[in-house]
C-alpha cells in the first residue's frame, strides 16, 4: 500500500489538519472529496472508495471526523483501512476521545504522530504503546534536551522494552465470548455465532516465556485425551507476539507478551447453541390511535448463572405518545430520541421469565413517511460463564530471573450484534 | 476563538505573554479566552481579514530577544505560527524567523519548525537552503531521534535544488547504528530520487540497499523494498531473486501486518524454480491464510493464487481455507473492511459459484448496516444461491424488497429477478404478490424484472401475463412504462384488456414527458395492432397521426414516419419486419459467462479493481489516461516532428478537439482519386482562403496531423516540389464532402486554400475551415 497523503476533515469537509507523505496529489484535491461523497450520497452509491479524477479517495468515519487516504496507485484498500483505523486506535488511546475538539486541542501532538505513523506513504511505527515511549502528552513540559530514544523502536522483539520492573508480578487474563444472534420475525435462528476473545493484562518483570494452555479439542486430539471436555476453536487469530508455527505444529500457545492491556487471541463457534435470552413480542399498531407492546423474556441458560445489566430495546413508531408500563421485573424507559423502549433488568437468572407491556398513543394524523422495522435489541453480560465451554487450564510463566508470578481468570458471556427482527 | 487571537493588537499579546505562568503554557488558549471575555473593550478587528497582521505581529514576536530567551513563550509563538498554518492562512512570511529557531535543544520545538519547513519550502526555496545548515547538523546529533527527524525532513523539503545538500547525510543515515535512522534514510533514498526526476539510478545506492535487505530492523527491510521499488520502477521495479525471496520468506514472522503485506507483495513477482520449491514457500506462508490482520489474508491468498497458478486444485484449496477469515471479514466491525472483504467474496464466486453457498445466513442484512454493505450482501446472495438454501434466501430477499430505502427494496427485487432465471415459479409467484403491495417504486422495478424474464425464460410468459393486468396505476418512471408498453406489445394477445391499456397511453401521449416511452408505444402498439387489428387500429392511427403532426422529437417523428411508411407497403411486410425471430436466449449471449477461472482475476485480487467492480475501474482508469493528457493539448506540444506525431493515447482526445462545433468528420473515408477528381471538377470553390506560411515544409508531419481530424490526403506533390499542392477530402456524419487543395508559394510565404462542398451549407463549411486552420497553424507553430 502507499498513500498519498492523509487528512482529517470534519463533518463539513474541511480538513482539520492533514499530512502529506508523497505530494505526487495536489493537496488541494481534497476539496472535490465532500462534494463527490453528498453526491454519491444522494444517488445512493455511496462506497468508502471515490474517486476523482486519479485520485483515490479511500475514507472512514469516525464520530464527526472523516479520515480520507489519498492515493494513485491501485493499492491495497483493505490494508489502507486498516491503516485508518490503527490511526484512530492510537488516537484515541492519546486522547480518550477522538472528534474535532481533540484535533484541534492537541494539533501539535497529531502532527508528530502523524509524522511517526507513515513515511512516504508506508506505515511504519503504529504501535500506540511503542509510540507512547516518545511521544507524550507532557511533551509540552521541557525536556532536557536528551531525550532517550526508547529501546523498543530498535528492539528485535518490537513489542516489548526491556527493562521492565514490578513488585509484583501478575497476570490477569480475561475470557470474553460474545454471543451475536439475528432472529427472523418468524421466530427462526437465521444466524447465530460466538466471537470470543482472550484479553490479558500483563505486570510481569523482564522478558517472560508465557504459555497458554486451553481445552483445545485438536490438542485434546493430539494429546489423546479426546474424552475430556473440549472445544473446537475455528478461525483462531493471534497477537503478532505468538509464535505461530509452534501453534500449527503442536497446538502450543506460546509467545513474549507486551506490557500491559493487549489481546492475545481470538476465535469464532458457529456451532448452535440456544440463544441465550430469548424474547417473544407482540406490536400491535393500531393506527390513528395507540400501539401496544408486550415482550416476553426468558433467561435460556443454566439456573445458577445470572445475566447482568439486561437491556432490552423495543422499537416504537416515531411519532408516538403517552407511554405506559408495566412490568413484572425491572423498570421501562422511553427514549424518544431513538424511537425505542429499554427495559432493564438489573439481574436476570437463568431459566426465569419476566414480561413487560407498554402503551402508547398515536395521532390521528398519521405522518406521511413510512417507517423501517427496526429490530428489538439485547444487551447483557453473564459472568463467570462462557457459552462454547472454554476453560483455562494452565498459564506458565518463565522468566530467567525465576520469579513466581500469578495468572488471575475471568469468564464473562456478553451479547454481541444481538437481534430480532419484528413483524 | 482562534479568530479572536488573530485581531488582537501585538501590544495586547505581549501582556498576556508576560502574564503566563511557565508552566501554564499548555494552557494558553484558554487563559486567551479568559483574558479577552474580562477585556470586552479591546479593538477588535474584521476577522480573516489579515492573516498580513498576523505573520507581522507574530514575526515581531519570534524576533523578540525576550520571547527568544524564554523557551516557552518562544515555543508558543511556534505553536501559534503552526495553528495559523493548520487552520490554513499563509504564514510563509515568518519563514527565516522560524528558520532560527530549528536551533534549539527542544525537540518538539524542532518538530514543529521542521514541519513548518517541509509546509513552505516549495515556497521558499531560496530561504529553505539556509535551513539546510541546521538539519545537516541535527543529522549528526548525539540523539538518534534528532538525527532521524532531521534526515526524514530533509528529504521531504520537495524543492529544487536540495538533492546535492541530502546525498551525504543520506549516505551517513544509511550506516547510521540506530534502525530509527536507517529506516529514515532508506525511505530518503527513494525520496531523493523522486526529487531528481527520472534522472539515472545511482547503482551504488542501490547496492547499498539491496545490501540492507540484510538489516536486523523489520521495518529497515520492508523500507528498503519499498525504495528500491520507487528507485527502480522504470526498470521494472526491485528483482526478487531467489536468496532475497528466501530471506524475506524466513524474516515473514519478525514483520508487524503493514510490512507482511508489503512482502507478501513482492513475492508474487517471485518465480519458484521448482515444484518442490514452491509448495515449501506455500507451506511456510500457510499460517498467514489465517493472520488476524485482513490485509495479510487478502495479500497472502493472492500470492498463494499466483504461485499456483498452474494448480487449479491447490487455487480452490486455497480459496477453501481462506474462507473462514474472508466471512470473519465479512462481518468485521469496520464496514470499509467489511465492504472490501464482500466484494472479493463475489470475486471468488464468478470462478466458484458454490463457494458461500452453506454461508448464506452471514449474508443476510442487519437493520442498521450501511447501504453499501446491504447492496454487496443482496448481490452476494443471488449468486450463491443453490437447491437448499434458495427458499431460505427468497424468503429473506422477499423481506428486503419492502424495506424504507427504495433503492434497497429495488436491489432486492432485481436480485429476486436474477434469481428466476433459475427458479423461475418460485420467483414469479414472490414477484407478482409484490404488485399486490401497489406500491410505485416496488411495481416499476417488478415489471421492468418480468420484461427481462420473459425473455431469458419464455416458461412464464403465461404467469407474467396474468399479473399484469392493474400494473398500469402504479408505474410513473420512464423505465417501468417502457418495460409495461413492451409487455404489453409484446404479449398483447394473452393480455385480455391490453389494447386499453394502451389506449391510456395513447390518449395522454401529448403530456406524456419521456421520448422513449413513446418510441416503445409506437412499436407495442403496431404489434399489438398485429395480432388485434380490430382492437387497435383506431388508435393505432391516432398515435401515429399524432408522432408524424405534432411530435417534436425527431426520433419518435422518424420511428412514426417509418412505421406509416411501412403500413403503406402491406401488412405483410410489417409482420415480416416485427415478428421476425428473434435471437435464441438460450444461445447464451446475455447470460454471464458460466465460471469464470480463477486466474482471470487472481492478478487484480487485492486491489482496488475488485472493490469498484470491473466495468467502473475500467472507466475510470480510462479517465486517467484521458486527464493525464488532457492539460497537455492546448500547447499541443505532442506535435513533434521527429518521433510519431501524436502519441498513441493522444489520438483519441486530439479528435474530440475540432468535434466541439457540429461538424462531425467521418473517419476511414475511402474516396478514389478518380472519384475526387470527377467531384472537384463539378464542383464550384466554396471558399477560399490564405494562410501565412513561413520557411521550411514537411508534408509528411501534414499529412498525420490531418489524418488524426480525419481529413484524408488523396494526393500530394513531391518534398521539396515548388510551388507545391495537395488534395484533400474528408466528409461528415450527414454526408457532406469537402474537397480541399492546399497550394503552397514558397515565394510569397504563404499557402492558400481552396474548399468545395457537394451541398452548400455554410456552417458546416466555418466549422470545417477552422478545423483545416488549426491544423495548419499547429503545424506552423512547431516548426518555427
Amino acid at each position: 500500500m502507499s498513500a498519498s497523503a492523509v487528512f482529517i476533515l470534519d463533518v463539513k469537509g474541511k480538513p482539520l489538519i492533514s499530512r502529506n507523505y508523497k505530494g505526487d496529489v495536489p493537496m488541494s484535491k481534497i476539496e472535490h472529496f465532500m462534494p463527490l461523497l453528498v453526491q454519491r450520497e444522494e444517488e445512493g452509491a455511496l462506497t468508502p472508495l471515490l474517486s476523482y479524477g486519479e485520485v483515490h479517495f479511500l475514507w472512514i468515519k469516525h464520530s464527526n471526523l472523516y479520515l480520507v487516504a489519498t492515493t494513485l496507485k491501485n493499492a491495497n484498500a483493505s490494508l489502507v483501512y486498516s491503516f485508518l483505523y490503527k490511526t484512530v486506535e492510537v488516537f484515541c488511546e492519546y486522547f480518550k476521545e477522538l472528534e474535532e475538539e481533540s484535533i484541534r486541542d492537541n494539533f501539535v501532538i497529531v502532527y508528530e504522530l502523524l509524522d511517526e505513523l507513515m513515511d512516504f506513504g508506508f506505515p511504519q511505527t503504529t504501535d500506540s504503546k511503542i509510540l507512547q515511549e516518545y511521544i507524550t502528552q507532557q511533551s509540552n513540559k521541557l525536556e532536557t534536551g536528551k531525550s532517550r530514544v526508547p529501546p523498543t523502536v530498535t528492539n528485535a522483539v518490537s513489542w516489548r522494552s526491556e527493562g521492565i520492573k514490578y513488585k509484583k508480578n501478575e497476570v490477569f487474563i480475561d475470557v470474553i465470548e460474545s454471543v451475536n444472534l439475528l432472529v427472523n420475525a418468524n421466530g427462526s435462528v437465521l444466524l447465530s455465532e460466538i466471537v470470543g476473545t482472550i484479553k490479558l493484562k500483563v505486570f510481569l518483570s523482564g522478558m517472560p516465556e508465557l504459555r497458554l494452555g486451553l481445552n483445545d479439542r485438536v490438542l485434546f486430539e493430539l494429546t489423546g485425551r479426546s474424552k475430556n471436555k473440549s472445544v473446537e476453536l475455528e478461525d483462531v487469530k493471534f497477537h503478532q507476539c505468538v509464535r505461530l508455527s509452534r501453534f500449527d505444529n503442536d497446538r502450543t500457545i506460546s509467545f513474549i507478551p507486551p506490557d500491559g492491556d493487549f489481546e492475545l487471541m481470538s476465535y469464532r463457534l458457529s456451532t448452535q447453541v440456544k440463544p441465550l435470552i430469548w424474547i417473544e413480542s407482540v406490536i400491535e399498531k393500531f393506527s390513528h390511535s395507540r400501539v401496544e407492546i408486550m415482550v416476553k423474556a426468558k433467561g435460556q441458560f443454566k439456573k445458577q448463572s445470572v445475566a447482568n445489566g439486561v437491556e432490552i430495546s423495543v422499537p416504537v413508531p416515531s411519532d408516538a405518545d403517552s407511554p405506559r408500563f408495566k412490568t413484572s421485573v425491572g423498570s421501562a424507559k422511553y427514549v424518544p430520541e431513538k424511537n425505542v423502549v429499554i427495559w432493564s433488568i438489573k439481574s436476570f437468572p437463568g431459566g426465569k421469565e419476566y414480561l413487560m407491556r407498554a402503551h402508547f398513543g398515536l395521532p390521528s394524523v398519521e405522518k406521511e413517511e413510512v417507517e423501517g422495522r427496526p429490530p428489538i435489541g439485547v444487551k447483557f453480560e453473564i459472568p463467570y460463564f462462557t457459552v462454547s465451554g472454554i476453560q483455562v487450564r494452565y498459564m506458565k510463566i518463565i522468566e530467567k530471573s525465576g520469579y513466581q508470578a500469578l495468572p488471575w481468570v475471568r469468564y464473562i458471556t456478553q451479547s454481541g450484534d444481538y437481534q430480532l427482527r419484528t413483524s | 476563538m482562534s479568530q479572536k487571537k488573530r485581531q488582537k493588537p501585538v501590544v495586547w499579546v505581549e501582556q498576556i505573554l508576560l502574564k503566563m505562568l511557565p508552566h501554564q503554557d499548555e494552557e494558553e488558549p484558554a487563559s486567551y479566552r479568559g483574558s479577552s471575555g474580562s477585556c470586552p473593550g479591546t479593538v477588535r478587528k474584521m476577522p480573516y481579514l489579515g492573516s498580513e497582521d498576523v505573520v507581522k505581529e507574530l514575526k515581531k514576536a519570534l524576533c523578540n530577544p525576550h520571547i527568544q530567551a524564554d523557551r516557552l513563550r518562544y515555543r508558543n509563538v511556534i505553536q501559534r505560527v503552526i495553528r495559523y498554518m493548520t487552520q490554513g492562512l499563509d504564514m510563509s512570511g515568518v519563514f527565516m524567523e522560524m528558520v532560527k529557531a530549528s536551533a534549539t535543544v527542544d525537540i518538539v520545538q524542532k518538530k514543529l519548525v521542521y514541519l513548518y519547513m517541509c509546509t513552505y519550502a516549495p515556497l521558499k526555496p531560496d530561504l529553505a537552503l539556509l535551513a539546510i545548515n541546521t538539519l545537516c547538523k541535527d543529522c549528526s546529533d548525539p540523539n538518534p531521534m534528532v538525527r532521524g527527524l532531521a534526515l526524514r525532513s530533509m528529504c521531504s523539503l520537495r524543492m529544487p535544488g536540495v538533492q546535492e545538500y541530502i546525498q551525504q547525510p543520506i549516505l551517513n543515515g544509511l550506516r547510521d547504528k540506530a534502525s530509527y535512522v536507517r529506516r529514515v534514510a532508506v525511505l530518503g533514498c527513494a525520496k531523493m530520487h523522486n526529487l531528481h526526476g527520472d534522472s539515472e539510478v545511482d547503482g551504488a545506492l542501490v547496492n547499498e540497499l539491496y545490501s540492507l535487505l540484510r538489516d536486523q530492523d523489520p521495518i529497515v527491510v520492508v523500507n528498503c523494498l519499498r525504495s528500491l521499488e520507487e528507485i527502480l520502477k522504470q526498470e521494472g521495479g526491485i528483482v526478487i531473486n531467489k536468496p532475497i525471496a528466501h530471506h524475506l520468506l524466513n524474516r515473514m514472522s519478525k514483520l508487524d501486518q503493514w510490512g507482511q503485506a508489503e512482502v507478501l507483495n513482492f513475492l508474487l513477482r517471485y518465480q519458484p524454480r521448482s515444484e518442490e520449491e514452491l509448495f515449501d514457500i506455500l507451506n511456510l506462508l500457510d499460517s498467514f491464510l489465517k493472520s488476524g490482520s485482513p490485509g495479510v489474508v487478502m495479500g497472502a491468498t493472492k500470492l498463494f493464487l499466483i504461485l499456483a497458478k498452474k494448480f487449479p486444485h491447490v487455487q480452490t484449496d486455497v480459496l477453501v481455507r481462506v474462507k473462514g477469515p474472508l466471512l470473519a471479514a465479512c462481518s468485521s466491525e469496520s464496514r470499509e473492511l467489511c465492504f472490501v472483504a464482500l466484494c472479493h467474496v463475489r470475486q471468488i464466486l464468478h470462478s466458484l459459484p458454490g463457494h458461500f453457498s452453506s454461508h448464506y445466513k452471514k449474508f443476510f442484512c442487519s437493520y442498521s448496516e450501511p447501504h453499501y454493505i446491504k447492496l454487496q450482501k443482496v448481490e452476494v446472495l443471488c449468486e450463491l444461491v443453490n437447491d437448499e438454501n434458495v427458499q431460505q434466501v427468497l424468503e429473506e430477499l422477499r423481506g428486503y424488497c419492502t424495506d424504507v430505502s427504495a433503492d434497497f427494496a429495488q436491489a432486492a427485487i432485481f436480485a429476486i429477478g436474477s434469481i428466476a432465471r433459475t427458479y423461475t415459479d418460485q420467483c414469479v409467484q414472490i414477484l407478482t404478490e409484490l404488485l399486490g403491495l401497489r406500491q410505485e417504486h416496488i411495481t416499476t422495478v417488478v415489471v421492468q424484472t418480468f420484461r427481462d424474464l420473459v425473455w431469458l425464460c419464455p416458461q412464464c410468459t403465461e404467469a407474467v401475463c396474468q399479473a399484469l393486468p392493474g400494473c398500469e396505476e402504479n408505474i410513473q418512471d420512464s423505465e417501468g412504462k417502457q418495460a409495461l408498453i413492451w409487455l404489453l406489445g409484446v404479449h398483447g394477445e394473452r393480455i385480455p384488456n391490453a389494447p386499453y391499456v394502451l389506449e391510456d397511453f395513447v390518449e395522454n401521449v401529448k403530456s406524456e414527458t419521456f421520448p422513449a416511452v413513446k418510441m416503445e408505444l409506437l412499436t407495442a402498439l403496431l404489434r399489438l395492432f398485429l395480432s388485434r387489428p380490430a382492437e387497435c387500429q383506431d388508435m393505432l392511427g391516432r398515435l401515429l397521426y399524432y408522432c408524424i403532426e405534432e411530435e417534436k422529437d425527431m426520433a419518435v417523428r422518424d420511428r412514426g414516419l417509418f412505421y406509416y411508411r411501412l403500413l403503406l407497403v402491406g401488412i405483410d411486410e410489417v409482420k415480416r419486419i416485427l415478428c421476425s425471430p428473434k435471437s435464441d436466449p438460450t444461445l447464451g449471449l446475455l447470460e454471464d459467462p458460466a465460471e469464470r477461472p480463477v486466474n482471470s482475476w487472481a492478478s487484480d485480487f487485492n486491489t482496488l479493481v475488485p472493490v469498484y467492480g470491473k466495468s467502473r475501474w475500467a472507466t475510470i482508469s480510462k479517465c486517467h489516461g484521458a486527464e493525464r493528457c488532457g492539460p497537455e493539448l492546448p500547447k499541443t506540444s505532442s506535435f513533434a516532428a521527429s518521433g510519431p506525431l501524436i502519441p498513441e493515447e493522444n489520438k483519441e482526445r486530439v479528435q474530440e478537439v475540432p468535434d466541439s462545433g457540429a461538424l462531425m468528420l467521418v473517419p476511414n473515408l475511402q474516396l478514389t482519386a478518380d472519384y475526387f477528381e470527377k467531384t472537384w471538377l463539378s464542383l464550384k470553390v466554396a471558399h477560399q482562403q490564405v494562410l501565412p506560411w513561413q520557411g521550411e515544409f514537411h508534408p509528411d508531419t501534414l499529412q498525420m496531423a490531418l489524418q488524426v481530424v480525419n481529413i484524408q490526403t488523396i494526393a500530394m506533390s513531391r518534398a521539396g516540389a515548388r510551388p507545391w499542392k495537395a488534395y484533400l477530402s474528408a466528409q461528415d456524419d450527414t454526408g457532406c464532402l469537402f474537397l480541399t487543395e492546399l497550394l503552397w508559394k514558397p515565394e510569397n510565404s504563404e499557402m492558400q486554400i481552396s474548399v468545395k462542398q457537394n451541398e452548400t451549407r455554410t456552417e458546416t463549411l466555418k466549422s470545417f475551415i477552422s478545423v483545416l486552420e488549426t491544423v495548419i497553424g499547429t503545424i506552423e507553430e512547431i516548426k518555427s
